[in-house]
């Protein structure tokens, strides 16, 4: 990286001040570029190794064993399919409408972006996205709707689809709220934002606390509607929904916050000339503060997606990843993998997941969040 | 220098005389030892005990507690890594097996047999055979004896007109009976049977109590987890498809969200008064006895169920039990306590300083004396149970503890029946057993109890499982590891 | 407000007058559900807070929710955690890890986020690929031929000035600044649970396991991602020619930097900094990874009071809240500044 070319000529002779004033740009890059060489690409780079090897101790320390791609053929085809795709069942009517639905609004994608705007780097990137997405949209109709097993793939994608919509859809109703002519907005907008200072790992005990049936504090309430004998933890989709609560708990705020200053900053004499032209309060909101907002929506959704994928604290608190594999997630797969010596296999979890997140979140930036930023 | 030495060592013998135990004061001044160890229990009696042994020697014990499922990597990477932050560490014998591999244990032979305030001897004899020892050697200091025993609550059973059952049908049967009925007078219906179920956390050990007294009936040496001819998982059977049955079957009169419990909600649960039975380690007990325990003379506890029909490991059919089959049935049933997780002790790194190691040995040597000991054991919150003979005395530890001397007796003759018992199951104690058990067995039980698979798949799960770790990590190794640990021909 | 409402009772109740005022029904309906949310917020604190007063027969029996009326508040879990467990040493982990990392990746994020909209960079694709390449040949050496890692590194390093001066003249593909920028983003989307292990490694050769300064170095190079996509937008909106007057009157770009563009920013800087604070001092994964003894911080604390005899919801509690309080004081006194800066930063990305 050290080829980074300033606009600057070089000088025959300069004092230190002058060397360091003529290379000012490359030495306020450098710091943050060598901290993630570090960081990042070294890491990564290692990481690949060690999902294509196998870990053992040995005297003295351990080894490493060079079994190629083992680890990813034992995951994705072999014998633990089913911890990281899930147990598939054979399509019906009803998956196969849908699969076809899908794949056929793909193509139309496609096909709309090849007529009219044409490049070839866009239409590749484009192409590898809709592979990626109909693959997904198999792996989906394969687990939860054909009666399957899913594993810890659909769950996290489960967790980042289901989680971030109902925050979003949380934050962006109690912004519009808050954004009101009411008294205590500060006041709001402080406590709103309390959630997301608390440490996650706390989060999900604290949950776990308000969960308990038998001696949280909703028993009393669980006895009165006749379901003290009743546990969520056992049943997979209750299980997940108490993952997603919790998560919906910390992250609400996030939103909440920067859509609030989005629509604060919406242009008010808009907003005043359609209230007096009589325009509704949806109408409004679809016209002028959407569209104000939808820049900062997006890439608060993107934010979030990015972290959504790595979530582990909650179900690993909540449920041990139980009841069977239903509420296990990725980044737990993979941890739990390294808790018992399987570095190798924790690897390449990880890497799936990093392939998973990455395909997903450019996607998304590169026709979502760059879009909304375009009609601006 | 030399002079200087001389009068250090005047002064501590002075010192020593005046202050009585072990150590010399002072021996370690300046000394730091970091001991790792899981939080909570265990963890207790080690830093309520830590300023004491400051006092007597100057050394700062440091004890860092992570939690339970993080505790054996984290040792693990410590030392592989030649990180070692870590000097010693309180663990589960059964890991010793990976840290002996790694040259990461000292042996402990030479000091313990030097260091006659252990007293050795009264260890009992199974933890000094075979938890503390890996080829011969000693590794680890015992500071707690475990083994699954079942609990019952006396009163609720007399009153149903029940004995305590000594099988697992009878288990079944009793829980059936009593289940629903109100068992801490709240008006509320309570439960027949309690058992920790959880996901990545202690459910395993417990199907392997049900399998054990149908695999194993020839004592000890005869192995519960593998056929010792050729390393064949035993599972493919029907007593493992019967322990399925058992588990699944006894959720039935158990708590609603039993999947999500572990011990940790299984014993207040009993204590509070709201189970009949409960399948445990000894800690249940010394709870039951503790100030805020609610079944204060009304529990009772037993050896482990057995069953009255063994596996034969050729056929995979399960035959009546016969005086040739079942050489240590008690009344046709045969038991096959399980000594699982085999009590913790602690270990000390190979590679720390040795002052440091010389501190940490005394210091664990301080706290399985009697005098220390004997009082730890009797208390539920530090997880220590008993491991000693002269601990299975009533004695006045026992009722300073709170314990009345039927209750102890009851307790103590229980612990008694199976640390005594020939045909103890030793937990699996070979290479990576973590992936063997936490991983693969874990999992699938999980996984069937949920109904996410059948018994079958389950069945097959596990065989899969453990057949695909042993080609991995090398069989033949595995099966000449397995039949040493177990003491097997 | 003053004036009189002369309108039917029913278009009052529903339809407000002027845009900055509410009819009663909305109104009403807004505050019900802000208070609803409100309660939702400050149920689980308030569970926690209570908690934290319970003896562990308290938590054993049922549900008790106030202090003094149906049970008698203890404070012995926050004499225990306080006074004889030793707190202090994972708090002032967390404190100075946290603080050092956030001070560290604001510094070095904001420096290049500035760097990146005020000068073009053009760096060499193949330059990129050649140390790519001789990244991976380096670790191939090290850990399959058992190569030591520090001469390793310094033929790498030889090998890479030596390439370059040759590469240099024949490709003449470049990266431009929105390029760099992208990279240094998507840096964020890469899960700690790939990166740990090969960082555990790396500060295992260097011996620096279970340190702070290990852990103020990863959370530093987590963080700096977000640190760079936030603040290049404030550092984009300063007016050029401010600095370009200081920079005419000699002011080196440093000077500039320190001088005219870090002041002008500072609600956004202010807002990244907190929640850069914020992601540092909760964070658990890695550090539960990259500690044991010495470098423990107060997430992996908390997760400990998890026991084989059941989490410690008491000794739990006393660690939440005092994790919290220092948060929420800060963000009191800033929350003007995050409203705004979070805004800046979202609306360009």
């Amino acid at each position: 990286m050290a080829d980074i070319t300033a606009g600057t000529d070089h000088a025959p002779r300069q004092s230190l001040g002058e060397w360091v004033d003529r290379h000012s740009g490359r030495i306020m890059v450098l710091p943050a570029v060598v901290i993630l060489l570090c960081f990042a690409i070294f890491p990564l780079i290692v990481s690949a190794y060690l999902s294509l090897s196998r870990f053992k101790l040995a005297p003295g320390g351990f080894i490493l064993t060079f079994i190629g791609d083992f680890n990813f053929r034992r995951l994705l085809l072999g014998a633990q399919q089913y911890h990281l795709l899930g147990t598939f069942k054979p399509f019906g009517p009803l998956e196969w409408g849908l699969l076809a639905i899908a794949v056929a609004a793909i193509l139309y994608g496609l096909y709309r972006y090849a007529t009219t705007r044409f490049t070839v780097m866009g239409f590749i990137g484009r192409l590898i996205s809709a592979a990626f997405a109909i693959g997904i949209v198999l792996l989906v109709l394969a687990t939860y709707f054909a009666g399957g097993i899913p594993g810890t793939l659909p769950n996290t994608l489960f967790y980042v689809l289901a989680g971030v919509t109902l925050q979003f859809l949380l934050g962006l109703g109690l912004a519009l709220l808050c954004a009101k002519p009411i008294r205590g907005r500060n006041f709001f907008r402080v406590l709103f934002f309390v959630p997301l200072m608390v440490t996650p790992v706390g989060i999900a005990y604290i949950f776990r606390m308000l969960a308990d049936m038998q001696k949280g504090p909703f028993a009393p309430v669980a006895q009165f509607l006749g379901v003290g004998e009743w546990s969520w933890a056992v049943d997979p989709w209750w299980a997940r929904a108490m993952v997603i609560l919790g998560d919906t708990w910390q992250w609400t705020p996030f939103i909440f916050i920067v859509l609030l200053a989005g629509i604060e900053n919406q242009p008010r004499e808009q907003v005043e000339a359609a209230h007096l032209d009589g325009a509704s309060a949806f109408q409004i909101f679809r016209d002028i503060t959407w569209p104000a907002i939808a820049p900062i929506a997006a890439t608060v959704v993107l934010i979030r997606l990015i972290e959504a994928f790595k979530i582990i604290d909650i179900p690993n608190v909540l449920t041990a990843g139980g009841p069977g594999l239903a509420t296990e997630s990725l980044t737990l797969h993979s941890f739990i993998a390294w808790r018992t010596q399987d570095l190798g296999g924790s690897a390449s979890v990880g890497y799936i997941l990093l392939f998973v997140s990455t395909i997903t979140c450019v996607s998304f930036f590169n026709y979502i969040v760059q879009r909304t930023r375009r009609y601006q | 220098m030399k002079f200087k030495h001389c009068l250090a060592g005047v002064a501590a013998l002075l010192a020593t005389s005046a202050m009585g135990p072990l150590a010399q004061a002072g021996e370690f001044d300046g000394v730091t030892v970091n001991i790792m160890t899981q939080t909570g229990a265990i963890q207790e009696p080690l830093q309520r005990r830590a300023p004491e042994f400051e006092k007597l020697t100057g050394a700062k014990i440091n004890v860092i507690a992570v939690p339970f499922s993080d505790l054996y990597q984290k040792v693990l990477t410590d030392w592989a890594s030649g990180t070692n932050s870590v000097d010693a560490a309180v663990f589960a014998p059964q890991w010793m097996v990976d840290y002996i591999a790694g040259g990461f244990l000292e042996d402990l032979t030479d000091r313990v047999a030097k260091e006659p305030k252990i007293k050795q001897d009264d260890v009992g004899a199974f933890f000094r055979d075979f938890s503390e020892k890996y080829d011969g050697k000693i590794y680890v200091l015992t500071f707690d004896g475990d083994f699954h025993m079942m609990y019952y609550r006396k009163d609720v059973l007399d009153a149903a007109g029940l004995k305590p059952p000594t099988t697992w049908d009878e288990y079944l049967a009793v829980a059936k009976a009593v289940n629903g009925k109100d068992m801490d007078g709240d008006g509320q219906p309570d439960f027949g049977s309690c058992i920790a179920k959880k996901r990545n956390a202690q459910s395993y050990w417990f199907v392997t109590d049900v399998v054990g007294s149908m695999t194993q009936s020839q004592g000890t040496s005869q192995g519960t987890f593998f056929n010792t001819k050729d390393m064949t998982p035993l599972v493919d059977n029907e007593a493992f498809r019967k322990a399925l049955d058992f588990l699944k079957e006894s959720s039935k009169y158990g708590p609603p969200n039993e999947l999500n419990m572990d011990v940790s909600d299984t014993r207040p649960l009993f204590t509070s008064g709201h189970c009949a039975l409960n399948l445990d380690w000894g800690d249940v007990g010394t709870l039951s006895v503790a100030p805020d325990s609610k079944v204060k003379g009304k529990w009772g506890a037993a050896v482990m169920p057995g069953s009255k029909q063994v596996l034969n490991w050729d056929t995979g059919k399960l035959e009546d039990c016969t005086k040739d089959n079942c050489p240590y049935a008690i009344d046709g049933v045969n038991h096959a306590p399980f000594a699982a997780f085999g009590g913790w002790g602690g270990g000390i790194n190979a590679h720390a300083q040795d002052k440091v190691k010389d501190a940490a040995f005394a210091f664990f040597a301080y706290m399985t004396e009697p005098e220390q000991s004997n009082i730890d054991v009797t208390i539920g919150a530090t997880g220590f149970n008993p491991y000693r003979t002269s601990q299975l005395q009533y004695s006045d530890m026992w009722s300073k503890a709170g314990m009345t001397e039927d209750e102890a007796k009851n307790y103590l003759g229980a612990i008694n029946d199976s640390m005594s018992s020939p045909n103890m199951i030793l937990d699996l104690r070979i290479p990576q057993n973590q992936k063997y058990q936490q991983v693969v067995l874990d999992e699938a039980i999980s996984r069937f109890l949920s109904g996410e698979i059948d018994e079958e798949a389950t069945v097959k799960a596990v065989v899969d499982g453990w057949n695909d770790l042993n080609d991995q990590i090398g069989k033949e190794d595995q099966l000449k590891i397995y039949k040493a640990t177990i003491g097997a021909k | 407000m003053s004036a009189r409402d002369e309108r039917p009772l029913g278009r009052r109740l529903f339809e407000p007058r002027t845009i900055h005022s509410q009819a009663i029904i909305p109104q009403i309906a807004t505050y019900v559900v802000l208070l609803l949310w409100s309660v939702i917020v400050i149920a689980p604190l308030y569970w926690v807070a209570i908690t934290s007063l319970k003896l562990p027969g308290h938590v054993a029996n049922g549900p008790f929710y106030l202090p003094f009326v149906d049970f008698m508040p203890s404070l012995d879990a926050w004499d225990f955690m306080l006074l004889q467990n030793n707190t202090l040493g994972p708090y002032i982990n967390s404190v100075v890890v946290a603080l050092s990392s956030t001070i560290l990746a604001t510094l070095i994020g904001s420096l290049a986020a500035y760097a990146l909209v005020r000068i073009q960079f053009h760096v060499k694709i193949a330059a990129v690929a050649c140390f790519l390449l001789l990244l991976v040949a380096l670790i191939v050496a090290v850990y399959t031929f058992g190569v030591l890692w520090e001469i390793a590194l310094a033929v790498a390093i030889v090998l890479f000035f030596l390439f370059l001066g040759t590469i240099g003249r024949r490709f003449k593909r470049g990266l431009g600044n929105g390029d760099i920028e992208f990279w240094i983003i998507s840096n964020r989307i890469m899960p700690p649970i790939v990166a740990v292990l090969p960082i555990y490694i790396m500060f295992q050769q260097i011996r620096l396991l279970d340190t702070q300064v290990a852990l103020i170095a990863t959370y530093t190079a987590v963080n700096l991602p977000i640190v760079v996509w936030l603040t290049r937008d404030f550092f984009a909106g300063i007016p050029i020619d401010l600095e370009e007057s200081a920079e005419i009157d000699g002011a080196s770009r440093m000077r500039v930097f320190f001088t005219i563009a870090l002041p002008l920013t500072r609600s956004g800087l202010v807002a990244t900094f907190l929640l850069v604070l914020i992601l540092a001092w909760n964070e658990y994964l890695l550090a539960l990874f990259l500690s044991s003894a010495n470098a423990q911080t107060m997430p992996v604390l908390v997760s400990a009071q998890n026991t084989t005899r059941g989490p410690q919801w008491w000794y739990m509690s006393v660690l939440i809240v005092i994790m919290i309080a220092p948060v929420v004081a800060i963000t009191a006194v800033l929350q003007k500044h995050i409203a705004r800066g979070l805004l800046v930063g979202a609306v360009k990305g």
